[in-house]
């Protein structure tokens, strides 16, 4: 597995740049993260996917149904996607610290 | 540009095979009809290329990592043999060997297959992407180590090839360059089924070497069997977004709609593809919607894999793929149900009412039905009352390939379009003759390295001109169109062709599934159930 400087450490990460150990997540790696994705400056609306997707996580051990995340969050899916150009699946959630989504989603 | 390229040549060290180029590609209709009008095809990293076998083409599936010695090399070749070998024996080989040896013995190499293939056609007429180039690699080891036993005459007059890790690294890659619609199968004047071979190339990959795409294996059947979905969904998270979903569906329509989990002696087990309810959560909350309204006796089940119809086994691994399907019917049979129903998900309906016939016997071999049969019977008895009014814009079908082509469900889902959208029309061609989506075989959630890319501009580009060419006098963005796909897979790469060629923005086309389209229209509902947005 590849690994990466992010935050200041240096964290594995697949081909597709997600992190493999949810563990090594804090605030510093989601900027970078962030970065890889296009998304240069975190908003306060950034910040409310991320965490959104974070504490969901921490709760289910998965990413949440996309749907859940725009009702809890208040944003459109659209919206979402101007935040987060990949998505919410392949965007917010690689910058969350959640691990790519799997199956026919 | 493309230069020819020999069966033989596969076996020859070099650093690609084969090249693509966006201008080779076959031109879309317009607005896309320049090659500057679609997205460019990104190149592959460095990283990847210098970690991954990439030799094959511009772009990389499986990710295989390179050998790191001579003696990596030569287990993987004497791995490849062996299950060469264990291909054409009938105790290794129970479900496939008969069509794979007739396969085997009976091409005339007419290539009427070349021009029956998405693929092919899409790439400019690729050479490496015809069907019979991985099949006539194929057979000549075939003949070469299995049939003649190493007879040095025979394999010259089979024509040489060279087995070594390029080959065999290179053939790996290639059986992930086809969607196995079969398209090519239906075509042959003699019945040579090349999608079988692709198919059972990454068997022999799977099953002997461990060799398969992650997203198929890794995470999708191992965690399946393990957590109980491929999505990571235990049966706890499952009934908390089924709960979610209820309560969505009923503010929308109007109606109390509660999803019944685990009822023994239910008539019906509905298994839905648990990406739908995940990605797609109004597919799973129109079936509800239409199976409370329809008064039927139904349930879901929260045993492992009973809430999650996917079985990926069907594109790779014919282990994995009997491990779920008895999941599946054990699920149905602890509640003893008197059968299953299956949602709208192409493969699982392949999977689970076709193939696993070779594995479900005795008591397990519980009946199991299409839900476009079941739609199509509770529209047209008058059990569920529709205003198709309600659906006054244009809509097409796909036809997905399992569904349709490979299974011949082919009319109900028509007769209840026709009954309930008044502006229907066909895709050319359709039906039985259908083109893929790109996204068959598991490709729809295959996105490692450009894999995206070449899944949206190569495999999913037919389906764009298809799609273009049904709307073609309603383009204009004020019309809102719909594209309908009774299929998870199909739908996940609808998604990404409608975003890769920005067709929402531009013409306002969007994709849902059938049953979405019924509850649209059921007088029983508030109006307005589709939601026209991006998702």
């Amino acid at each position: 597995m590849e690994t990466k400087p992010l935050g200041g450490k240096q964290i594995e990460v697949d081909e597709d740049g997600f992190i493999q150990d949810p563990g090594a997540w804090d605030e510093a790696v989601a900027k970078d993260l962030a970065v890889t994705e296009g998304v240069n400056d975190m908003s306060e609306n950034h910040w409310k996917v991320v965490n959104y997707l974070r504490n969901y996580y921490l709760e289910f051990q998965m990413a949440p149904m996309i749907r859940k995340l725009c009702k809890e969050t208040g944003f459109k899916l659209k919206e979402i996607y101007d935040m987060f150009p990949s998505g919410p699946a392949k965007g917010a959630c690689k910058v969350a610290g959640l691990p790519k989504p799997t199956g026919c989603v | 540009m493309k230069k020819r390229v020999k069966i033989e040549d596969i076996s020859r060290r070099s650093s690609q095979l084969s090249t693509l180029a966006k201008e080779d590609f076959k031109p879309l209709p317009p607005p896309f009809d320049k090659p500057e009008a679609t997205p460019d095809f990104a190149p592959l990293s460095p990283a990847a290329r210098e970690k991954y076998e990439g030799s094959l083409d511009d772009t990389i599936a499986v990710s295989i990592p390179k050998p790191k010695s001579k003696e990596e090399e030569e287990r993987l070749v004497a791995g490849f043999l062996s299950g060469l070998e264990k291909l054409f024996t009938k105790e290794n080989n129970w479900t496939f060997l008969q069509p794979l040896l007739l396969s085997m013995e009976h091409c005339a190499t007419c290539h009427t297959c070349s021009e029956a293939c998405h693929i092919y056609e899409a790439s400019g007429h690729n050479p490496i992407y015809r069907p019979a180039y991985r099949s006539e690699v194929f057979r000549r080891l075939y003949k070469k180590y299995v049939k003649s036993k190493g007879k040095l005459l025979q394999a010259w007059r089979d024509g040489e090839i060279e087995l070594n890790w390029t080959t065999v690294a290179r053939l790996a890659e290639l059986a992930y360059r086809c969607n196995l619609c079969r398209r090519c199968a239906q075509t042959c004047p003699i019945g040579v089924d090349n999608g079988l071979i692709a198919h059972e190339i990454r068997k022999l990959f799977s099953q002997e070497l461990g060799i398969a795409a992650r997203e198929l294996h890794d995470n999708g059947s191992v965690l399946q069997l393990k957590v109980g979905s491929s999505t990571g969904m235990n049966s706890l998270v499952v009934k908390d977004n089924i709960q979610f979903i209820d309560e969505e569906v009923s503010e929308k329509t109007g109606l109390s709609i509660q999803t019944p989990w685990d009822k023994a002696g239910a008539d019906i087990l509905l298994i839905h593809n648990a990406g739908e309810i995940m990605a797609w959560p109004m597919n799973p909350g129109a079936f509800a919607v239409i199976f409370e309204v329809a008064g039927l006796s139904w349930t879901m089940s929260s045993e492992i894999a009973g809430y999650d119809s996917i079985n990926y086994g069907l594109w790779y691994d014919d282990a994995q793929f009997a491990r779920v399907a008895l999941k599946h019917a054990q699920a149905a049979k602890k509640l003893g149900v008197k059968k299953i129903v299956l949602g709208e998900c192409g493969h699982a309906h392949k999977a689970l009412t076709v193939i696993a016939d070779r594995v479900l016997t005795g008591d397990l071999n519980i009946p199991r039905e299409s839900s476009m049969v079941l739609l199509e019977s509770l529209i047209a008895s008058g059990r569920i009352k529709v205003d198709p009014s309600r659906n006054d814009f244009p809509v097409t079908l796909h036809d997905p390939c399992n569904l349709v082509r490979l299974m011949g469900v082919v009319e109900p889902q028509r007769r209840v379009l026709r009954r309930i959208a008044p502006r229907f029309r066909e895709m050319e061609p359709h039906g039985v003759h259908n083109y893929c989506c790109g996204g068959g075989s598991g490709f729809a959630i295959m996105s490692g390295h450009n894999f995206a890319d070449w899944r949206c501009q190569i495999a999913g580009r037919k389906k764009v001109e298809q799609i273009l060419n049904a709307f073609k006098d309603e383009l204009d963005p004020s019309i809102q169109k719909y594209v309908c796909a009774p299929c998870s897979n199909c739908k996940g790469q609808l998604r990404d062709l409608i975003a890769y060629y920005d067709l929402w923005e531009k013409h306002s086309i969007m994709y849902d599934g059938l049953v979405e389209l019924i509850v649209n229209c059921m007088t029983d509902v508030k109006p307005g159930f589709i939601e026209w947005e991006q998702h």
